[in-house]
């Protein structure tokens, strides 16, 4: 049912809004600028910070807008100077007792008190009492940092608590300026969504362990992303510089997750990072050092791992010429497609048409569930027991193509002993995989060929049949996934970390025998145009 | 390359100013050698140039009254510094009250421009532009001062305290 309209005017700009919404968020429909701290469009109204003041026609005094709703012809305003000689002095007290902790304050920089100061600050302070001191760096639970002296009381996190993930561990202590944040005897703050509180508190009191004075926030770029923790696909943000990753953040969308992420979300943003990635393809160990009989394949030198690293291009060659051209490798063999839903429906389908026209039939290709078990699980909020991003988008592929062989049928197939050549399309999260191990040293076992396309390097070192070929990320690469409901989601290559990395689809192409495309290298782009001051981003 | 032949007889006349420079130069060595002429020329490197206390030298980072460095690692001097020549890794520190601190602080000083606005930026007075000038080396790494360097160096004979205390400021009641 859709609410009536109503026509009121916002600083002289005239606009419709559906009855019983507040004057602020009307503010925000028309983009106009008003202070506040404790409003958050995911929670509900407290109306404590006193900050979004507004003048309205024909009432005497001002109004919070936050708590005020619209009504048919309303006039406000929130520009005339009354307005803004109440927020400066609104701001001079929640200064009072704010402690000059900005230098090593990790908010610094996307701080909304630092931002509201620039615009309504009192740049000569009339308080001349005693700052009251409150505790410091109290550990909060794994993930938050809490440091009282900080906050300002607008008591977003402990309605988070309250409202979002309901565990109720936060709350407000004491009276007065001595007011405190904090958990009943500092109970650790210990859920499954607790590092929101720290993007939602407008200062610096609540900071996340893991992100902790890593990087002060104005180095770092934001690009938008999907989270491939799992089939949920929450919208992220995820802040980079040429350093790497490092953090997500929670972007708005109200279909899928609204303002929120869970923390197991926020660790997608160590798989893109160079750390732990396989930077180079790895070849089988005997046949680098030609104990069987094969030739050297390129000029590579012992990873970490064991098994030798040549070039991912070279070594996609070769296998062309092994497996597709001369048939050496693959004489009568049986060629098997694993998949797991962790790559894009683009790659997917150039892989799969790939396999069918040249290696095998629709009998070949199956999927590769991780967790039966636990995989209808669902929090309540947004973490589902699936942690693949792509499964709905694999699974519809595959029924399209009429495939639809589980792992329980590769294993009797595998079982037979026929098998010769085994393509697995492997988990870019390899943590999400438990029996990762025991499958692949199930693959080792059964198969003499296993040409496996992985980010990070595959548990076991020393491998005897497999090839290792680095894929991209999802930060690296473009495509198309589609979440646990069938919202179809693009995500954007925004830069490449690991240059040896290639997407499916690239490597299909190189094993057509096609050259790749060569992409412009990062610093041909043109450059930023917007600077990293915090704040309003200006054009320099 | 062409050369240019000057028809003019009177060009032919330099031989006058030959020899009047070089009485000069004769008349100077004389007054140097026997003590009554003033040098313009160091012998440098026994002897050294002193400039005044607030030239913009090689940087320092001063120390707290326990020792310790003043740096909060709070990056302002990096983010300022027009010729991207600091780097700085922060880390938390075991005290509740210092809370942050650098483990690695270098200043690349082939990069410097030694303009100063680190020392500008810098909220805490941890780095200074001090009054030495001598940045040899005999290779690349003697040109990146680390913590060490910048804060301990022997010149500095034992560091160079902040003006800016903590505690001073917590009795103030900031």
């Amino acid at each position: 049912m859709s609410k009536k309209l109503i026509k009121c005017k916002i600083n002289k700009q005239e606009i419709e809004v559906p009855e019983g919404i507040s004057i602020i968020e009307a503010f925000k429909k028309l983009d106009q600028p008003i202070a506040h701290y404790c409003w958050h469009p995911g929670l509900s109204v407290a109306g404590v910070c006193r900050l979004c003041m507004v003048d309205i026609e024909g009432i005497p005094k001002l109004q919070i807008a936050c708590n005020t709703e619209v009504k048919e012809g309303m006039k406000i305003s929130n520009q005339s100077e009354k307005v803004k000689e109440t927020v400066k002095w609104g701001l001079e007290f929640h200064l009072i007792n704010h402690p000059l902790d900005c230098p090593i304050c990790d908010q610094a920089g996307e701080c909304e008190l630092q931002e509201q100061y620039m615009n309504f600050g009192q740049y000569s302070p009339n308080m001349s009492e005693r700052k009251v001191k409150k505790r410091k760096v109290i550990d909060l639970g794994p993930q938050i940092v809490l440091d009282s002296e900080r906050c300002i009381l607008c008591s977003r996190c402990v309605r988070f608590t309250d409202e979002v993930s309901k565990t109720h561990e936060l709350g407000i202590f004491n009276r007065g300026d001595r007011s405190e944040i904090g958990s009943f005897k500092d109970k650790p703050l210990d859920n499954n969504y607790s590092v929101n509180t720290v993007d939602i508190c407008p200062v610096g009191a609540l900071t996340s362990k893991e992100f902790r004075f890593r990087q002060r926030v104005w180095y770092l770029k934001t690009a938008d992303s999907v989270c491939v923790g799992c089939s949920t696909g929450c919208n992220i943000k995820v802040d980079y510089n040429e350093e790497g990753l490092f953090r997500v953040r929670p972007r708005y969308n109200k279909e899928i997750n609204g303002y929120w992420m869970c923390d197991k979300g926020r660790e997608v943003y160590r798989l893109p990072n160079r750390k732990g990635r396989l930077l180079e393809a790895q070849v089988p160990v005997p046949r680098f050092h030609g104990d069987d009989g094969h030739s050297h394949v390129g000029s590579g030198h012992s990873h970490e791992n064991g098994n030798p690293s040549v070039s991912s291009v070279e070594i996609l060659q070769k296998i062309r010429k092994l497996f597709l051209v001369d048939k050496k490798e693959n004489k009568n063999a049986n060629n098997v497609l694993i998949l797991t839903a962790q790559y894009t429906n683009e790659e997917y389908e150039s892989l799969i048409s790939f396999f069918l026209d040249n290696l095998g039939t629709e009998k070949d290709i199956f999927y590769w569930k991780n967790n039966p078990e636990s995989f209808n699980d669902f929090d309540g909020l947004l973490l589902r027991g699936d942690k693949n991003p792509n499964t709905k988008g694999l699974l519809e592929i595959l029924e399209n193509k009429k495939t639809l062989n589980s792992w329980e049928d590769l294993e009797s197939r595998l079982s037979t002993g026929k098998l010769d050549t085994l393509w697995v399309a492997g988990p870019e999260n390899q943590k999400v995989y438990p029996k990762l191990e025991d499958e692949i040293k199930f693959f080792e076992s059964h198969c003499k060929n296993i040409i496996w396309w992985t980010v990070h390097p595959l548990p076991i070192s020393d491998l005897q049949n497999t090839w290792q070929i680095p894929t991209k990320t999802f930060f690296e690469k473009e495509g198309t996934i589609v979440n646990f409901s069938g919202i179809k989601q693009k995500i954007r290559a925004v830069e490449v970390l690991v240059s040896a990395a290639l997407s499916l689809s690239e490597s299909v192409t190189l094993l057509k025998g096609e050259e790749l495309k060569k992409e412009e290298p990062p610093f041909l782009k043109p450059p930023m145009k917007t600077n990293y001051f915090p704040g309003k981003k200006k054009v320099i | 390359m062409s050369r240019v032949e000057r028809k003019n007889k009177s060009t032919v006349w330099y031989l006058p100013a030959i020899f009047k420079g070089l009485a000069f130069t004769f008349k100077k060595m004389m007054l140097n050698l026997s003590g009554k002429g003033r040098m313009l020329t160091l012998n440098y490197p026994e002897e050294h140039y002193s400039y005044g206390p607030r030239f913009k030298g090689n940087h320092i980072l001063t120390v707290k009254k326990d020792g310790a460095l003043r740096c909060t690692a709070c990056m302002l001097c990096a983010t300022n510094c027009p010729a991207n020549c600091i780097k700085i890794i922060a880390s938390e520190h075991e005290d509740e009250e210092v809370e942050k601190y650098p483990i690695a602080y270098e200043i690349d000083i082939l990069r410097c421009v030694f303009c100063g606005f680190c020392e500008e930026a810098c909220p805490v007075d941890a780095i200074r532009m001090g009054p030495e000038w001598q940045t040899a080396g005999i290779n690349g790494a003697d040109f990146i001062y680390d913590i060490k360097y910048l804060a301990q160096r022997n010149t500095l004979k034992g560091g160079v305290l902040s003006r800016v205390d903590d505690k001073e400021r917590h009795k103030a009641g900031i």
